[in-house]
């Protein structure tokens, strides 16, 4: 697959639950190494936003006359638990601070992906407008 | 002195599109636009950002494993965000029940910011001999 160069990767962390089973020292000591990689990243200067988000929140969606419902954020290994925003130039750039995530050792997942500049459907769907127009 | 609170909103489902014509496209992403550009001016924006549809995913021990992400025309897949900043979830939720894509298909999580990694916090106030001064 071509990914497109960016300058800007957004990292999504899956998987919140991997705690589980974990003693508090166990935890602390995750947390301690995962802090000790941010660190490392934000001495670079490559940080340009991150958040851990709370377990709660709701799924928005037009069925059914806009239905609300709560998410369950907490039990699923797809669920995401936080996010950071990384200014770099490469996609290997990206994977290889992904890579060195402690808390991969421990089951998280983490998506890299390249921010575009506009929307990509935009593009796309200026770039057919611009084929008929040419044909 | 905002009281205001960070709400992150996942727009999810990049096949919504395909089942629009051009013209309804340009249409839907206009209205997008100018509910994003409202937002931006009521200064409850502090971020947002599109995303490419490729990716990948690492995982394992080590980040050993490196794939292509399954993002193509999924319902799940996330195809951007907004960070909000607003009084509440009920104003956040009001405010993802106005985007545009929500009646082609797209879904839009609404999910508190924490002020700190909950996980951390949940430790500290269960087991505070382990707190870091």
């Amino acid at each position: 697959m071509n990914t497109p160069a960016s300058s800007q990767y957004l990292l999504l962390f899956r998987g919140p639950e991997w705690d589980k089973g974990l003693s508090p020292a166990e935890i602390q000591d995750v947390l301690d190494q995962a802090m000790t990689w941010f660190d490392g990243l934000n001495r670079r200067g490559i940080v340009r936003g991150t958040h851990a988000l709370q377990r709660s929140g709701c799924i928005v969606s037009e069925q059914r006359a806009q239905m609300v419902t709560d998410g369950p954020f907490a039990e699923s290994k797809e669920a995401i638990g936080g996010y950071l925003l990384l200014e770099l130039d490469s996609l290997d750039e990206a994977i290889a601070a992904a890579k060195d995530y402690p808390g991969l050792n421990r089951g998280i997942t983490i998506e890299v992906r390249p921010i575009s500049t506009e929307c990509p459907i935009a593009t796309r769907l200026r770039q057919e407008q611009e084929a008929v127009a040419a044909a | 002195m905002s009281n205001n609170t960070d709400y992150l909103l996942l727009f999810r489902g990049n096949e919504w599109q395909k089942r629009l014509s051009p013209e309804e496209l340009e249409k839907t992403l206009g209205r997008f636009m100018g509910w994003f550009e409202e937002l931006k001016e009521e200064g409850k924006l502090k971020g947002a950002n599109p995303l490419y549809g490729e990716g990948k995913l690492v995982s394992g021990a080590n980040g050993r494993v490196v794939v292509d992400g399954p993002f193509a025309e999924s319902k799940e897949a996330i195809g951007g965000y907004f960070l909000l900043s607003v009084a509440d979830e009920a104003e956040a939720v009001a405010i993802a029940q106005r985007c545009p894509t929500l009646e082609h298909g797209c879904v839009v999580e609404v999910r508190p910011v924490a002020p700190e990694c909950p996980l951390a916090h949940s430790l500290r106030t269960a087991t505070p001999e382990l707190a870091h001064a």
